[in-house]
């Protein structure tokens, strides 16, 4: 497992490269052009590396490394693994898009690109983590630098909306740490591994209540439906390319959270509460769904859609087995590509931008040949899959009705905002359009040629029903 | 002893709670660093064990009280720590540009500021209302012209 000292550096690479840049750019003035092209530099070079951990982790297994030089079960481990680089990937280049598009916009903070590059160095550390406690330090620090850039443009809603994702964050947080000590108290040890080992052979009772203290703080995170509260206070307000950050990247650790923590440190638990996971998962489908039709502002619609979408995460997690995990895994990422288009296209105007909230919308509704149709397949098959006959006939017709309802307010939304004829303004910078256009292309190629996506998702789902669980 | 950190617990993580549910942000604010820190007190009590201290050259001791409950304690109490301050200058922030700290009136006078850009008409014409009352008085004219027409 573990490799050699040059594939360790290739493990700390997407961790230093944007955490080393923030400190240095945080004494910059980030308005300037050539630190906001320093920072999209070090995203990029940050991207690449993950995109060859990725290709090795898939290739050769995963691979570990013990920060310090410290004996084994002492030292604090990073462990890269395809469920960890996937997400990671993922969420970089859905930052990297932001940035870019921010950047063509003009940035009016300083430590704008600082703070974006401080999300990544987070996400991307609790993604490549071993260890609990490091995997809440990691969530602590790109949920810190995300709560200052809610309240970017500094309007008087976005600083609310930025109180309000505070507290109601940093109660997740404080859920999730009990946890974690509670965790901790129960199997004296923090490295994920050896925890999964010692609670498979504890007494269910007493983990069970760790576990759902664990779950309620990713759902919060995630914003499912009883957990939902903050969620369309927060993106409705905020800039675009910070909702598309919010959504599309940061909304990955509650997905990444409960596949890691629920499927595969706490399996047997996971198990045992999957009635109560499919349950919040359809709740979530319906009401986001119901309220987004209810809807008229896009950035409103799209706030809703977003805790309907994350309840198909939370069905495919409660199926289980190699097929629900895989699809939640495919899920996930095709959701926050979808996500971070509609977003990013809600706050353009102009040719092509139409064109690409079309591809996110529709794919967010599951029409193929968008990314989302594969997403939506490999639930359908997970739910056909597993389980009893009256079970799945249940998941697929309510699969049908949550996929017809996200086409009405897909469909709603994109009439309202783009068919009508209206005055126009001036249209927004070129390089921003196309840079969404990309995204919307890259929504669409993965729809049409979804082998990588799936390979990658496949092996992700092994690494928790093999290595950990 | 395990009771009384329990109750400890609760106690500090109940009042926490019941500040964080006030209209008053700084008292939200205070709330907030509670339960954060009922947290740090649940992490010291999740290891509990009586011993010497852990330094490096052990004297012959058969048990040794858990130095990593101790660094993980420290670390959530720094994290609390700039969270509170992050937290206190967004209120101080609320409350330069609306001189007050209540969460309803704050709130109101959103609303209001709202409703008068509304009457303004917005030129960024980014919000819907905005672009609704583009395109009503349009209909309206039109159903007017129709009837004149009649």
């Amino acid at each position: 497992m573990t490799g050699s000292s040059a594939s360790q550096v290739l493990l700390v690479l997407p961790v230093g490269i944007p955490w080393v840049l923030a400190a240095v750019l945080a004494l910059l003035d980030g308005r300037r052009r050539w630190v906001g092209l320093l920072a999209a530099a070090g995203l990029g070079a940050s991207l690449v590396s993950l995109v060859w951990l990725a290709i090795v982790v898939v290739r050769y297994g995963p691979m570990e490394m013990v920060a310090g030089g410290w004996p084994e079960n002492v030292g604090i481990t990073l462990r890269a693994d395809p469920l960890g680089a996937t997400f990671a990937l993922v969420s970089v280049v859905v930052i990297l898009i932001s940035l870019l598009y921010e950047l063509s916009l003009g940035v009016s903070w300083r430590v704008f690109p600082a703070l974006v590059l401080l999300v990544t160095a987070g996400l991307t550390g609790l993604f490549l983590t071993g260890d609990v406690f490091n995997f809440y330090v990691f969530f602590e620090i790109s949920m810190t630098a995300s709560f200052i850039l809610t309240g970017y443009r500094e309007e008087d809603y976005q600083v609310r909306g930025a109180f309000i994702f505070s507290v109601v964050n940093l109660l997740g947080s404080v859920v999730f740490l009990t946890g974690i000590a509670a965790l901790y108290s129960i199997s004296g040890s923090l490295d994920m591994q050896t925890i999964a080992e010692r609670t498979d052979i504890l007494e269910p009772s007493s983990v069970i209540a760790v576990a759902a203290l664990i779950l309620a703080a990713f759902c919060l995170k995630l914003g499912l439906f009883p957990f939902h509260f903050w969620l369309p206070a927060v993106y409705v307000g905020s800039h675009a390319p910070i909702a598309a950050i919010l959504s599309g990247a940061l909304a990955n650790i509650g997905s990444y959270g409960l596949l890691r923590f629920g499927g595969g440190i706490l399996p047997r638990e996971l198990e045992f509460g999957s009635m109560a996971v499919l349950v919040l998962g359809t709740a979530s489908i319906l009401y986001g769904a119901l309220q987004a039709i209810s809807r008229r502002d896009t950035s409103e619609v799209m706030a809703y859609s977003a805790i309907g979408q994350v309840g198909y995460v939370l069905l495919a997690l409660g199926i289980g087995g190699p097929a629900g995990y895989a699809a939640a895994v495919l899920y996930s990422v095709v959701n926050s590509l979808n996500k971070g288009v509609v977003f990013l296209a809600a706050g353009l105007r102009g040719p092509l931008v139409g064109a690409a909230f079309a591809v996110g919308a529709f794919s967010i509704a599951g029409v193929p040949p968008a990314a989302g149709f594969v997403g939506k397949i490999a639930i359908f098959k997970a739910a056909i899959a597993e389980g009893s006959l009256p079970a799945s006939l249940a998941l697929v017709a309510l699969l049908f009705l949550g996929g017809a309802l996200s086409f009405l307010y897909s469909f709603q939304v994109y009439q309202r905002r783009f068919m009508r004829p209206r005055r126009e303004g001036k249209p927004s910078p070129r390089s921003a359009r196309f840079l969404v256009g990309a995204l919307a292309a890259l929504v669409v190629l993965l729809g049409l040629w979804p082998e990588p996506l799936v390979s990658f998702s496949e092996a992700a789902a092994d690494v928790l029903l093999g290595g950990s669980g | 002893m395990i009771v009384y950190s329990a109750l400890v617990f609760a106690v500090v993580f109940a009042s926490g709670t019941f500040l964080l549910l006030q209209r008053d942000l700084t008292q939200v604010v205070v709330g907030i660093i509670l339960i954060s820190n009922s947290a740090v007190f649940f992490i010291i009590s999740a290891g509990l064990t009586r011993g010497v201290a852990p330094i490096h050259p052990l004297e012959g001791a058969d048990s040794v009280s858990d130095p990593l409950v101790q660094a993980m304690a420290l670390t959530a109490l720094v994290i609390g720590f700039g969270s509170a301050a992050l937290l206190l200058a967004m209120v101080y922030r609320l409350y330069v540009s609306h001189l007050t700290v209540d969460a309803e009136e704050i709130a109101d006078y959103e609303m209001r500021q709202a409703e008068a850009l509304e009457r303004v008409d917005d030129p960024e014409g980014e919000e819907v209302p905005a672009e609704e009352q583009d395109a009503e008085p349009i209909e309206e004219a039109a159903a007017r012209e129709e009837s004149e027409a009649r």
